[in-house]
């Protein structure tokens, strides 16, 4: 392996990891609130709009998100969504990653024992509160392994972003290489980077769970 | 105390699908006075004391705390707004077999939850309620303890506490001590028997033959859905006049009875 090609493109690297990083976070956060929103609506909305958003959650999870954002950039401005590559690969991770966080937590809300649901209506307290209060606590401390888990999953669909240039990690690793030929070195730095991410985002989130978890489990 | 609310069910009726839970059940619970309510399992108490906060949508018939219809704007009319269903639950406390604490929240937060939210008082006078109701079932010393540390007597008297703390004109308790260990049953009876010595109208689903033979006023006994009978502890356990409930008594007697 010959790492002094890194001197060279050290720099342009580090700045595609940011875009990589950013992606991610800002990735991660829209689509966890939008699945959230999809979550809430199918817990509480009317019925023909919990069918509407269970085919949205089927179709996204059914096909691959390289074609969804071929289909967002490229077939986009066909119907006059024009978007810059940037922010096409935010709404498009956000799009993708959704109905994932949806399914989670739907089954989260599903973990909260109806008693505790019930004592609080029993109470009077109005059930926005009781959304705020105590279902979502108590859903998020029960989802937060599965959360922290596809979070993680995103981190490596960020590379996807790539193809519509998004100057991120992995276009810039694939540069280097058609630059320089250096395949090896590229996918070595790709790797290590995306492992020391992803190896991260895994202590918070399980130094996060024995956070929230302190109270509840009897220890 | 607030005054003391009666509750009045006439001919009640339920319906889980085709299965009719409830049939025709009226029964007179008086103000201030404990009336308990005994039967088989899966006989329908549960149920029926779950309508009279309309946990449970009772599908014909009345219930009125005080004379005030619960749950539709008119008997057999429209439902009533969830406004107003609200308003008429602050007057009515529950507690659940499995305590339903919220675990994420201290035996304090508990208790100051419904009185923040509900009666819309400020934190600081919220807590120092909650910490009077919880110095009234003998948890002051635990106010900052979460439910996972404490005993399921101390859980169930939290959540009495936090009943209590709203000032209900009506209490319902479903089972308070079935899921507790034999020897935390005593504290949790204390503390009910302290409200009821205060005038609290209560309605208890129990298991606790020795609780309805010597707390209530009135027992009610069900089976099938049926209200068989309701009179004075003397008039139900001394001689039932009704065959369901001799046979009741006597399983009863049978499974509680020990040979040493
Ligand atoms: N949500 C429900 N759906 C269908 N059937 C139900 C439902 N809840 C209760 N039932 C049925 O209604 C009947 C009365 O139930 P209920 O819980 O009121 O009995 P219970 O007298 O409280 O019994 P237990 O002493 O075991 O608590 C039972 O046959 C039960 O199976
Ligand atoms: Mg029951």
């Amino acid at each position: 392996m010959e790492l002094s090609v890194l001197q060279q493109y050290g720099p342009m690297l580090l700045r595609g990891f940011g875009i990589t990083v950013f992606c991610w976070l800002a990735g991660t956060v829209l689509s966890m609130a939008l699945g959230l929103m999809i979550a809430l609506a199918q817990r509480y909305g009317p019925r023909w709009l919990n069918w509407l958003l269970r085919a949205y959650i089927e179709v996204i999870r059914g096909t691959p998100f390289l074609v969804q954002l071929f289909v967002l950039y490229y077939g986009g401005p066909l119907v006059g969504l024009r978007l810059d590559a940037l922010p096409a690969g935010l709404l498009g991770l956000t799009v993708y990653g959704s109905p994932y966080f949806a399914e989670i937590f739907r089954s989260g809300f599903g973990a909260v024992p109806h008693g505790q649901i019930e004592a609080a209506r029993a109470v009077g307290i109005p059930e926005p509160s009781i959304v705020r209060r105590i279902l979502l606590p108590l859903a998020l401390v029960s989802a937060l392994p599965a959360l922290v888990n596809f979070s993680i999953i995103l981190t490596k669909e960020t590379v996807i972003l790539s193809i519509i240039t998004v100057p991120e990690l992995m276009y810039q690793t694939q540069r280097m290489s058609t630059e320089t030929f250096r395949y090896l070195e590229a996918n070595f730095v790709l790797a290590l980077f995306f492992w020391g991410l992803v190896e991260t985002i895994s202590r918070l989130g399980r130094r996060l769970e024995a956070r929230v978890t302190r109270h509840i489990e009897r220890g | 105390m607030t005054q003391a609310a009666s509750v009045d069910m006439t001919r009640i009726n339920k319906f889980y699908g085709p299965f009719q839970a409830l049939r025709d059940v009226s029964l007179h619970i008086p103000p201030g006075k404990v009336t308990c309510l005994i039967g088989p399992s899966g006989s329908g108490k549960s149920t029926l004391l779950r309508c009279i906060n309309f946990l449970e949508r009772y599908d014909a018939g009345e219930i009125r705390i005080d004379g005030q219809l619960i749950g539709y704007d008119t008997p057999g009319g429209r439902l009533m707004s969830g406004r107003r269903l609200r308003e008429m639950r602050r007057d009515i406390g529950m507690v659940f077999q499995q305590f339903n604490l919220w675990p994420h929240m201290t035996a304090l937060q508990n208790v100051a939850e419904g009185l923040e939210r509900v009666r819309g008082l400020p934190r600081a006078e919220a807590e120092a309620q909650a910490r009077a109701a919880l110095d009234k079932v003998g948890l002051g010393d635990k106010t900052a303890n979460h439910p996972a540390r404490l005993s399921g007597g101390q859980q169930q008297r939290v959540a009495i506490a936090r009943a209590i703390a709203m000032q209900p004109r009506v209490m319902l308790f479903d089972e308070p001590t079935s899921a507790l260990d034999p020897e935390l049953v005593g504290e949790v009876l204390a503390v009910m028997k302290q409200l009821a010595a205060e005038g609290m109208t209560m309605v208890v689903v129990t298991h606790e033959m020795g609780f309805a033979a010597h707390v209530a006023d009135r027992v009610a006994f069900m089976e099938r859905g049926e209200l068989v009978a309701a009179g004075t502890p003397a008039e139900i356990f001394a001689n039932p006049r009704d065959e369901r409930i001799r046979a009741f008594l006597h399983s009863y007697h049978e499974r509680n009875a020990f040979e040493v």
